[in-house]
């Protein structure tokens, strides 16, 4: 019988996927049987990811295991925590007391699929500072809905070089359903995000694709941002192509203070900051706020000290993407970006927006062409929305394609 | 799924005296004959897995609730100490015969091979005896240090190695306070690293130099702790005095209460949050050596704190403790809010009185440039 060790003869196919080579064989690798549900206790499984071996695969079996502390994996390269079906092998954190994520991951080469993790206090799976992550279909959930009180992230992959999400399903996180921070060479694909703050956010990330997506009923469908004084920032070439973004009207749920707390419900794609952003081919349709939006930091009117940073969008491209906007009803009057949008358009606003917020010294290339039907509003925030327009003409240029 | 672990030389040393004590006819438990033998040197096997048992290691002199260090073994202590729920701990370090630490200016001091370092938790039991909850090991391998919690029977007698932590129920009799019983955890390997992580590689914490210049009585009268070091030959390249630096006492009123607030953030949240560290994607750096406001959480926005945030904009409000999240989470409880996230189940009265005052005596608000 073929060892289900064996399986970690995928590993180098990912890790040259990821150009991070990290080569293991099959040799060393103990051929134990799923973990069954029945008679676990939360320390087996916290031990043998401890004993692990590099390129081990450890099982789950159908049904529900509890946790009251985080899981932890750490140092140990190859790794794959594998269940039986994100319908079937759950791992429930629900009146977890300790730990402020349900699996947290400082390990190369990890991957975790075919689970659903459940409750989390926190959130649900952090790698931090992994090398060639995967995760696959897998799913997070917090079982009371969209709650202030759910954990900020179900998928969360921060200062990784080599992520790969594909086919999961994330739902009710306070903040990004999955969220991808100080990363580079990235893909989020074919997952499906829905009641959370955001859907999708790539921060300060480079070399970025994503696609295939399905966000819907979050506050934002997909955010791409770029924040100040992190280790990591001026985040670039981020493709966000093919993806469906439909109804993300969810009224925002995210504590106050959060950077996400400012998206108006009804936020279809709004790029903050952030250079060589590449929008196209997407379906954006009903948002009550707007459909896409391309803003600077300053928008935010928050201090920051951080000479290294760029605030400013440049060489965007929103192209080719179909638009359709929500019929009747206005943005959302419970955050700034909604009161403004209402006072500015009465009830009719474009559904692109620019903040037209520029540095003194120098000119953004921001290029919106060949979305059928829509209108761009400039908004000239910097100077009272004075010189608001809604003149097209500025945005008609292309981006040289934004390849990683 | 026990792995046939080659016992230790040192186990096998370890039953040899238990088996002669034994046969001795000492009504007494192996380990006490063990650790109470004189012929069990102190130290341990770089190569080998770790020991079962704490007693195995030969660091403990007499009984173990005596908490004394056996002979090679230094007692130690930090000028402000990590906040552990009200644990008193007793920490130990122990090098190699012949063997010295290179003093560092800044972070912990380079150990040689062989290094121990032992940190026991324990609460003062109200029939004045001990009890003892864990002992944490750090190991000095080849390849770097080795993590390792230990906890111990309820009698306070032996320790066996819990790789996967625990959970037990403490009481702590505290005098002054009047604490419920509560949930301890004993830290996971992993979670060891979750804080002993500089740079991804595992650290100590403790013996740096800021750390360790205070005064301490060894039997003979308070002396520093790095002349003694550096005497007893354990210290190589130790400055002149005036050349150490200190960190201050947060618990000393008398000492400046910056000074204090910085020490206290220092030794609870710099661990992680400093740019080497496990919270370095923050951007917010609580150590002593951190020069710059905004990564100090001075008018700083979270990024990644969900919850954490308690509806406030800032880590550090200048003048307003109560809009600052960074006291908001010392004062919170759920896994996904309270800091620090790991160690801390119970409130530090002390430590957010301190952070309170200090904040409140911050000038400045948070304006746009």
């Amino acid at each position: 019988m073929l060892s289900p060790a064996c399986s970690s003869r995928l590993l180098p196919l990912l890790a040259v996927f990821f150009f991070t080579a990290t080569f293991f064989s099959c040799t060393n690798t103990a051929n134990e049987g799923p973990i069954a549900a029945e008679g676990f206790t939360e320390e087996l499984l916290m031990e043998r990811l401890i004993s692990a071996v590099p390129g081990q695969v450890i099982m789950l079996g159908e049904g529900e295991f509890r946790f009251t502390r985080s899981l932890s994996l750490d140092g140990i390269p190859g790794v794959t925590l594998a269940g039986a079906g994100a319908d079937k092998t759950i791992l429930s954190f629900t009146g977890q007391t300790d730990g402020a994520e349900g699996l947290l991951i400082t390990a190369d080469s990890f991957t975790v699929r075919d689970l659903a993790v459940l409750d989390a206090a926190g959130d649900a799976i952090k790698v931090k500072d992994g090398k060639a992550v995967t995760i696959q279909r897998v799913r997070v959930a917090w079982s009371g809905g969209p709650k202030a009180a759910n954990g900020a992230y179900g998928l969360y992959p921060v200062g990784c070089k080599g992520v790969l999400i594909e086919d999961c399903e994330v739902s009710d996180a306070s903040d990004a359903g999955i969220y991808v921070g100080q990363s580079e060479n990235i893909v989020v694909r074919n997952n499906l995000v829905h009641h959370n703050v955001a859907g999708i956010e790539i921060e300060n990330s480079f070399f970025a694709e994503v696609y295939g997506n399905t966000c819907t009923e979050n506050t934002g469908g997909i955010l791409v941002f770029d924040l100040p004084e992190l280790p990591i920032k001026n985040g670039h070439h981020v493709q966000i192509f093919k993806n469906e973004v439909h109804n993300n009207n969810f009224p925002n749920f995210a504590p106050e203070g959060n950077m996400v707390g400012i998206v108006p419900a009804g936020t279809g794609v709004l790029v903050m900051a952030t250079r060589d952003v590449d929008v196209y081919d997407n379906k954006i349709s009903n948002h009550q706020s707007f459909s896409a939006a391309v803003v600077s930091y300053l928008i935010n009117q928050k201090p920051y000290s951080d000479p290294a940073y760029d605030p400013f969008p440049d060489r965007i491209s929103l192209r080719n993407n179909i638009i359709e906007r929500q019929p009747g009803a206005g943005p959302d009057s419970t955050r700034a970006l909604g009161v403004l949008l209402a006072t500015l358009f009465k009830g009719d606003t474009p559904e692109i927006l620019v903040d037209g917020i520029v540095p003194p010294d120098r000119a953004l290339t921001i290029c919106i062409q060949d979305n059928p039907g829509t209108r761009i509003a400039t908004l000239d925030a910097a100077n009272g929305y004075a010189g608001l327009h809604l003149d097209p003409s500025p945005y008609a240029c292309t981006v040289d394609p934004a390849t990683p | 799924m026990p792995v046939p672990w080659i016992r230790p030389l040192r186990s096998a040393l370890v039953s040899a005296f238990a088996g002669a004590c034994i046969l001795l006819g000492f009504a007494l438990p192996a380990w006490q004959c063990a650790t109470g033998s004189k012929s069990l040197q102190p130290g341990f096997d770089p190569d080998a897995p770790p020991a079962q048992y704490l007693s195995e290691y030969g660091f403990f002199a007499g009984e173990a609730m005596a908490l004394a260090p056996a002979a090679g073994v230094l007692p130690y202590e930090l000028v402000s100490p990590l906040f552990s729920d009200y644990a008193e701990k007793t920490r130990f370090v122990y090098l190699p015969p012949g063997t010295q630490a290179a003093y560092h200016q800044q972070e912990a001091f380079d150990f040689p091979v062989g290094t121990a370092l032992v940190k026991t938790f324990w609460y003062p039991r109200e029939d004045g005896q001990k009890h003892l909850v864990e002992t944490r090991l750090l190991l000095k391998r080849k390849d770097g240090w080795d993590a390792l919690p230990y906890r111990w029977n309820e009698a306070g007698t032996e320790a066996e190695l819990a790789l996967a932590g625990a959970r037990l129920t403490v009481k702590p009799s505290v005098p002054g306070m009047d604490l419920e019983a509560f949930d301890y955890v004993i830290p996971n390997k992993n979670q060891c690293k979750g804080c002993h992580s500089v740079s991804g590689k595992f650290a100590p914490i403790g013996p740096k130099a800021r750390n360790l210049n205070r005064r301490l009585d060894y039997g003979s009268g308070a002396v520093n702790q790095l002349d003694y070091w550096q005497q007893a030959g354990i210290l190589s390249g130790l400055p002149e005095p005036s050349a150490r630096p200190a960190l201050a006492d947060y618990a000393d009123a008398s000492q400046q209460l910056n000074e204090r607030a910085i020490a206290y953030l220092e030794i609870n949240c710099g661990h992680c949050h400093r740019p080497e560290g496990p919270a370095n994607t923050s951007g917010l750096h609580l150590t002593s050596l951190e020069n710059d406001p905004a990564h100090l959480g001075f008018c700083k926005s979270p990024v990644a704190a969900g919850k954490g945030s308690g509806g406030l904009r800032y880590d550090i409000h200048p003048g307003q403790p109560d809009s600052s999240i960074l006291l908001y989470r010392m004062q919170q409880q759920d896994p996904g809010v309270r800091m620090p996230e790991l160690g801390r189940q119970l409130l530090h009265k002390e430590g957010v009185a301190l952070i309170r005052e200090w904040i409140a005596s911050l000038p400045g608000d948070c304006l746009m440039p």
